[in-house]
């Protein structure tokens, strides 16, 4: 055995031999001491076909212990890592409970555990592993179907029915290299997105989730003869995790770095006379106000908020969290040594902290963008134009903010680039929603912003008021402070939708 | 293995400003680089691991039996050696008949043991009987008014008084011998709701009550039933079967409804109810004219004697005459009628003979409840799927059918009492002679006709109010204190029934009782012990232990020591009779305990065990505690072959023409194949297709297999109208009866009972999916949400029988998965039982009662059911023809109306279909001899 020791550990669910018992659930909770409405596995039952030519299948479903998993890649204290043996695990004891995991894994695997506001999900019994015993859920299995072992040693049970069986993964497309393999998974239980997910059960009932408030989007309500229904399945657990503090955090950050990125950017184009001083006037509380209520939001939206500053101090590099959240210390730390010091706008000192200031108040706007992408489960931020267009966001809401707060000294000269900018975020607010998507959750999720239950609002309140109203108000109506109004609003509720419509795509 | 840690993070660490990482113990490895399922068993008492937080536990693993479903799987359970108590639960590696496996019922047990809501202590009656209101009380009051009552009884001669009715047995014999100890006929059961018709149709065709398949070595299986998810035995069969199709074989299944069993089948025949057994004969027909029989097995074993010498008797006795006969008998039986019968198409039937034909006598055929206790005559179905197995070949033979007695093992005990000289109406009433076997659903009907009563009625793991049918009934008797003088309920959670208890006493789980108990699950016999893990792990220290109760939860209790302690309260100083059979084998004249009554059968009465134990240098008693089970053997096939041993001095007499041999008038066996051999416990020791026994006993019309027409044939049927059959039996994989509910991670899973119903049906009364519909049967009415699914054939409605659970306002009961009721007396004499609040989370010991999130727990249609007695096997036939229509303005979900006139109706007029006993008839017998019946009398008591 070459792999003794790196073994690598996947699973097989073979669902030839699958009488769909639950047993393995059950299994599972008394193992982990689970509570009601945690599933670290779960049956599905599918059902599909006209009488007598009518199947129903079963497909265990859980933590599919990528490869290259997204949850890991994400999670900003390590909690959720990948193990020597390859397996993906959990550490409740460094989680910090921020639910990026759960927008990061493409197949509702994790969960909040109620009684300790951390993430969990499927851990392949670690603990039973590293005494040498396989997962309760296989040991229990009457059926045999659960076959697990190490994928790195090619004369094991497993590589050896892997090489031997054809099988399949959930959402090969999502690059995550699943370990958790089904022989005879059929697609139509494994896509999210191929079936009707009844709150009826066979012989229970689902709770609802988030993604069935948009259902009437998914599927036509009323039965159709054959159609594939999933007749036992769990509520989505990641739908709508985040939820308006996240949209709110994501304006208030756009505020931050606007409010004193349009200063620095006057600073060092060279601008001395009277536009210069007001900017800096309002644009520095303003920025720093804003960005304290930006980090009292993502404390609050935390599970554990007092576990906060393990972003910082237990940092996990490759998570854009992290990343962000120096960014935005950074940002933050610069914003309060100008508000001590007050250099002089004039000077050398005034200059460089400007210099330093811009690239950090994009990069503080712009990162979420690469953070919303860190989230694999939700195809539509995806798109390589998010950081593009919260930085565009971000002086966008600088110069709406001075058309505000100073209307005479100000408008004169930023009413014309807030136009500009405005049409040119307009514009990728149609991308994104109208442009080509490049998966079908993706094109659902932009199907919801626009028609879903909230589609008037992105009608009326984001493209109409924010930026036809507020184009005419800054242009026709001369109006720069209910131009600026209008302009922020436009901002929150685009922000909201989408934050909120990706979340309402199932993802099991 | 610890995730990798920035610099930034040691350094914070050591600073303080956050915690340093904690290494997770580890315990020693098992083996280095592989994984094993269970720990070695040498290393049960003294086992480390961690649990799922990665805190190092010390562990006792102590095996014990499963108590939900009958199977009696093996169960593990992992007590906590610091904690001192039961961590969780898994399967017993060694249980021959579950190795190690279990389905979702074995963990739960845990839910069921730490259920915030159980009996913790005996509970008196606080005022009338039925206001459902309780207060605690000790045992020894519970104990000492039980048993003046009984001994009273006992004394006065009124020996029919004094009934014990039991739903999960899970033991063997004990209270049989309870019973016969005290002297009573007093033993009834749930049988004729469950599989009566099943063992009448097969005892009557090979002598023995049940079929034990050998899945794992067959090349059909061949299931009227659902074996892949409910069943004698769920686990262990699903595990053969499994076993099986990997190898190749193929499955077929008979059902109206695609059950998850059906949804594995290679091939699915979605059957119309009660035409399963035209579909059997003619795959029988279909075989006899093609020539694919086993023709050597039916010449040697098939009863084609008796069949030519009562039906042809002119004819030259002569196999081959046989077959052209019975060819000639079921020459009606095409695949095209069995067709049109069962309405789905005929290539299904000729698809079905060729899978049996291929598969040559490697056929083992298991049909249990579904059909043949669903329909009237479902005892026919039965019969012809034993005779199909008897056709092919397949009975007792590797990859066949073998009777299940072959594979159950019954052991002995210190003490035999003698068989009880009296006969009970109540539970044995004349007017079903064939019955298989107490007429338990009748009870209600039977109790105070011609002043008839029941002193003390105990009811144990049982509750007929809920699982039987006619539920109202029940309620009315057990409220009658003429009826029933003391009811005593003996039950580890509350149910229906004990609400109209006097006393509600708890009794023990899987890891808190003891019991012995076989199942034939195999071709082998083993014997499986329950004990109540805390005392058995006393007991490994070297402690000396007494009484059950010392170790469990509150005052729970087991149900063996119970019933000694009774005895010897009934009759302390031994002049009754019974307090004997509870005296030590070991210390005479003192009381028995229960490491003494296991320990003489472990060294007594269970072949090889004590060898088996020796060699592990333990006793058997000891080996039992610690092993859990013991196979005795393995590959029991054709044990009809065996050898009868004529001791010497004993004169043998061999019948030329039937072949039977004979001892002194006595049947011991027959002649094939050149010697005495033990044969079929028939009247001709051979597999009977003629029935002398239907005949003599007023059935000559059913005296040959045929397809009894059943009351829900199609022509009883008008599709147009709305009226349908209603399949109202089926299992879930998840739930077992009434004893489930308060496990809370089956019921977080399982906790409605939709009516299935097929889009054409539900288009025709114009339901939706999801919509409330009205279901009236013969006796009332209920209503329930529709499921409209393409998983039932069309004109047949289906609704699992699991849910339904209910309470009453202000009393006790399971929350977990149950409705508070009401029950408003309507006009007339009809009743009306209405939902006020569906489950609901509640406080607790337990955080996860108030994390209910499930609002419904089904819909309790038992109720609205009349007893539909069969006039043979006396099973209450379970299909129902029912009016589909879309509920009423003012119908709510749950309501249950019932009609009690209707419901004494119902039962009259399926009465008049018995042929009963008659004293100028059959020597006066109450029932032919050679049939089986529990609790056997003396032959005398046979007589009216």
């Amino acid at each position: 055995m070459a792999s003794r020791n790196s073994p690598s550990y996947g699973f097989i669910i073979d669902n030839r031999s699958c009488i769909g018992c639950h047993a393995c659930t059950v299994a599972c909770k008394i193992e982990h001491q689970d509570p009601v409405g945690i599933n670290k596995t779960w049956v599905q039952y599918l059902e599909k076909g006209v009488h007598p030519d009518v199947q129903r299948g079963f497909h265990v479903l859980r933590c599919n212990h990528c490869s290259n998993a997204p949850c890991v890649e994400i999670c900003p204290t390590t909690s959720l890592h990948t193990r020597p043996d390859g397996i993906v695990d959990f550490d409740s004891d460094r989680c910090i409970g921020c639910k990026a995991c759960m927008q990061a894994c493409p197949y509702d695997a994790i969960a909040i555990q109620p009684d300790t506001g951390t993430a969990t999900k499927c851990n392949y019994c670690t603990h039973r592993i590293d005494v040498g015993r396989e997962p309760a859920c296989v040991v229990v299995c009457p059926a045999e179907s659960i076959i697990v072992g190490d994928l790195s040693d090619p004369s094991s049970k497993i590589s050896r029915l892997l090489a031997k069986e054809k099988t399949v993964v959930r959402k090969p497309e999502k690059g995550t290299r699943p370990k958790l393999f089904y022989i005879e998974g059929d697609q139509e239980a494994l896509d999210p997105l191929a079936s009707k997910r009844d709150l009826r059960t066979l012989w229970g009932t689902r709770l609802p989730d988030a993604t069935d408030a948009v259902s009437g989007l998914q599927g036509t309500p009323t039965m159709v003869r054959g159609e594939a229904r999933r007749s036992y399945d769990i509520p989505q657990r990641h739908a709508a995790s985040w939820g308006w503090k996240v949209s709110a955090y994501l304006f208030t950050k756009s505020v931050a770095a606007g409010a004193f990125l349009i200063p620095a950017l006057l600073l060092i184009l060279g601008e001395r006379s009277a536009l210069l001083e007001p900017a800096i006037e309002t644009g520095l509380p303003v920025a720093l106000i804003a960005l304290a209520v930006t980090g009292a939001l993502l404390v609050s939206d935390l599970k554990r908020p007092l576990r906060f500053l393990w972003v910082l101090l237990r940092p996990q590099w490759r998570s854009w969290l992290v990343r962000g959240a120096y960014l935005i210390s950074a940002y933050g730390t610069l914003l309060a040594w100008w508000f001590l010091t007050s250099p002089d706008p004039g000077g050398q000192v005034a200059l460089a902290g400007a210099l330093l200031a811009v690239p950090l108040a994009l990069a503080s706007a712009c990162y979420s963008g690469w953070l919303f992408g860190q989230a694999k489960g939700r195809d539509l931020w995806q798109s390589p134009l998010v950081p593009v267009h919260l930085g565009v966001q971000a002086l966008l809401a600088g110069l709406a903010l001075f058309l505000i707060l100073r209307p005479t000294e100000l408008a004169g000269a930023l009413m014309t680039p807030m136009c500009v900018v405005l049409a040119v975020d307009g514009i990728l607010i149609l991308a994104e929603v109208f442009g080509r998507h490049p998966s079908e959750a993706a094109r659902r999720a932009a199907l919801i912003i626009r028609s879903g239950r909230r589609g008037s609002w992105f009608y009326w309140v984001c493209l109409g008021i924010g930026h036809v109203f507020a184009m005419v108000a800054a242009l026709g109506l001369d109006s720069p402070p209910v131009a600026g109004c209008a302009a922020l609003l436009g901002i929150l509720v685009w922000e909201h939708l989408w934050v909120d419509a990706p979340q309402r795509i199932p993802l099991a | 293995m610890e995730q990798h840690v920035s610099w930034i993070e040691k350094v914070a660490s050591r600073l303080g400003l956050v915690p340093r990482p904690n290494p997770s113990p580890s315990p020693p490895r098992l083996e280095d680089g592989t994984l094993s399922q269970y720990p070695p068993f040498e290393r049960w008492l003294k086992w480390e691991e961690l649990d799922a937080s990665k805190t190092a536990r010390r562990y006792a693993l102590v095996p014990t039996t499963c108590f939900n479903c009958e199977a009696g799987c093996g169960l593990l359970a992992y007590i906590d050696l610091d904690e001192g108590s039961v961590r969780k639960i898994e399967g017993n590696p060694l249980h021959p008949g579950s190795r190690g496996k279990n389905c979702a019922k074995g963990p739960a047990t845990l839910n069921q043991t730490q259920d915030p809501e159980r009996i913790l202590t005996p509970m008196r009656r606080n005022g009338e009987r039925g206001r459902n209101s309780f207060e605690p009380c000790s045992w020894d009051e519970a104990l000492d008014a039980i048993a003046s009552r009984v001994r009273a009884a006992l004394l006065e001669e009124r020996r029919d008084e004094v009934m014990y009715h039991v739903g999960r047995p899970g033991h063997e014999g004990f209270v049989e011998r309870v019973l016969q100890a005290w002297g009573v006929d007093g033993h009834n059961s749930h049988t004729t709701v469950c599989s009566a018709s099943a063992r009448c149709g097969y005892q009557l065709t090979w002598g023995h009550d049940r079929p034990s398949p050998d899945f794992e070595n067959a090349q059909l299986i061949l299931l009227v039933s659902a074996h892949l998810e409910s069943g004698h035995y769920f686990n262990p069969h699903a595990q053969r079967i499994t076993e099986a199709r990997k190898r190749g074989a193929r499955l077929v299944v008979l059902d109206p409804r695609l059950s998850n069993t059906a949804a594995k089948a290679d091939l699915w025949l979605p059957t119309r109810p009660g035409s399963e057994g035209t579909v059997l004969l003619a795959v029988i027909a279909i075989l006899l004219r093609r020539g694919q029989i086993d023709r050597g097995f039916i010449e040697e074993w098939v009863d084609w004697r008796g069949y030519l010498q009562e039906l042809h008797p002119h004819d030259p006795p002569e196999v081959g005459v046989f077959l052209k006969r019975f060819g000639e008998h079921l020459e009606s039986y095409t695949a095209e009628v069995a067709a049109e019968e069962a309405g789905i198409d005929s290539a299904g039937i000729e698809a079905l003979a060729d899978e049996v034909a291929r598969a040559g006598n490697r056929l083992a055929a298991h049909i249990w409840r579904a059909a043949a206790s669903g329909n009237v005559g479902g005892w026919q179905i039965a019969r012809a799927m034993a005779l199909l197995t008897a056709f092919t070949g397949a009975v007792g033979c590797q990859g066949g059918t073998s009777p299940a007695a072959w594979n159950k093992f019954k052991p002995a005990t210190f003490s035999t009492p003698e068989a009880q000289e009296c006969w009970n109406e109540l539970i044995w009433p004349r007017e079903y002679p064939l019955s298989f076997y107490e007429m338990s659903h009748l009870l209600p009907h039977l109790v105070g006709e011609g002043g008839r009563k029941i002193d003390v009625y105990f009811t144990r793991v049982f509750n007929p109010v809920w699982t039987f049918p006619d539920g109202l009934s029940w309620m009315e008797m057990l409220k009658d204190e003429n009826k029933i003088g003391l009811h005593v309920a003996l039950t580890p959670t509350w149910n229906e029934t004990a609400f109209f208890a006097d006393y509600v006493l708890p009794m023990g789980h899987s890891t808190e009782r003891h019991d012995v108990q076989s199942q034939e699950t195999h071709s082998a016999r083993w014997l499986s012990f329950r004990q109540p893990v805390m005392r058995a792990l006393a007991r490994f220290k070297g402690e000396e232990t007494t009484d059950t109760r010392t170790f469990n939860p509150g005052e729970v209790w087991e149900e063996d020591e119970f019933w000694i302690e009774l005895t010897w309260r009934i009759d302390p100083d031994g002049t009754l009779g019974a307090r004997r059979h509870f005296e030590s084998p070991y210390r005479p004249g003192e009381k028995v305990t229960v490491e003494e009554y296991y320990s003489w059968i472990f060294e007594n009465a269970v072949p090889g065990l004590p060898g088996r134990a020796r060699e592990k240098e333990m006793s058997p008693f000891e080996y039992m505690s610690r092993v859990g089970a013991f196979e005795l053997e393995t590959g029991r096939y054709r044990q009809h072959l065996e050898r009868v041993e004529v001791e010497e001095g004993s004169r043998m007499r061999v019948d030329a023409a039937s072949g039977l041999a004979t001892i002194d008038g006595e049947v011991v066996g027959v002649a094939v194949d050149g010697a005495i051999r033990k044969g079929f416990p028939t009247p001709s020791r051979r597999i009977e297709v003629y029935s002398k026994t239907l005949e003599e006993w007023g059935f000559e019309e059913e005296a040959l297999p045929r397809s009894s027409p059943s009351h829900v044939a199609a022509g009883e049927l008008d599709p147009e109208r709305g009226i349908h059959v209603l399949v109202p039996t089926f299992r879930l994989p998840t739930m077992i009866h009434s004893r489930s509910g308060n496990a809370k991670h089956l019921a977080e899973i399982s906790h409605s009972n939709p009516l299935w119903v097929h889009p054409d049906d539900a288009q025709r009364q114009g339901i939706g999916d999801g919509d409330l519909a009205r279901v009236e049967t013969k006796i009332g009415h209920f209503v329930n949400r529709v499921r409209v699914t393409e998983g039932v054939r069309p004109g047949v409605l289906a609704c699992s029988h699991h849910m339904g659970r209910w309470r009453l306002q202000g009393g006790p009961g399971s929350r977990w998965n149950s409705s508070t009721v009401r029950f408003d007396e309507l006009d007339g004499d009809r009743v009306r039982m209405r939902i006020i609040e569906g489950t609901e989370p509640f406080s607790s010991d337990d955080p996860d009662s108030s994390r209910i999130w499930w609002k419904e727990s089904g819909v309790h249609q038992n109720l609205a059911f009349g007893v539909q007695s069969d006039p043979v096997s006396g099973m209450h036939c379970w299909h129902q023809v029912v009016r589909l229509r879309k509920a009423e303005a003012g119908d709510r979900y749950g309501d249950v109306l019932v009609d009690r006139e209707k419901s004494r109706s119902q039962h009259a007029k399926w009465l008049e279909k018995a042929k009963p006993a008659r004293a100028d008839l059959h020597d006066g017998l109450r029932r032919p001899l050679w049939l089986s019946r529990p609790m056997r009398p003396t032959d005398d008591a046979y007589r009216l």
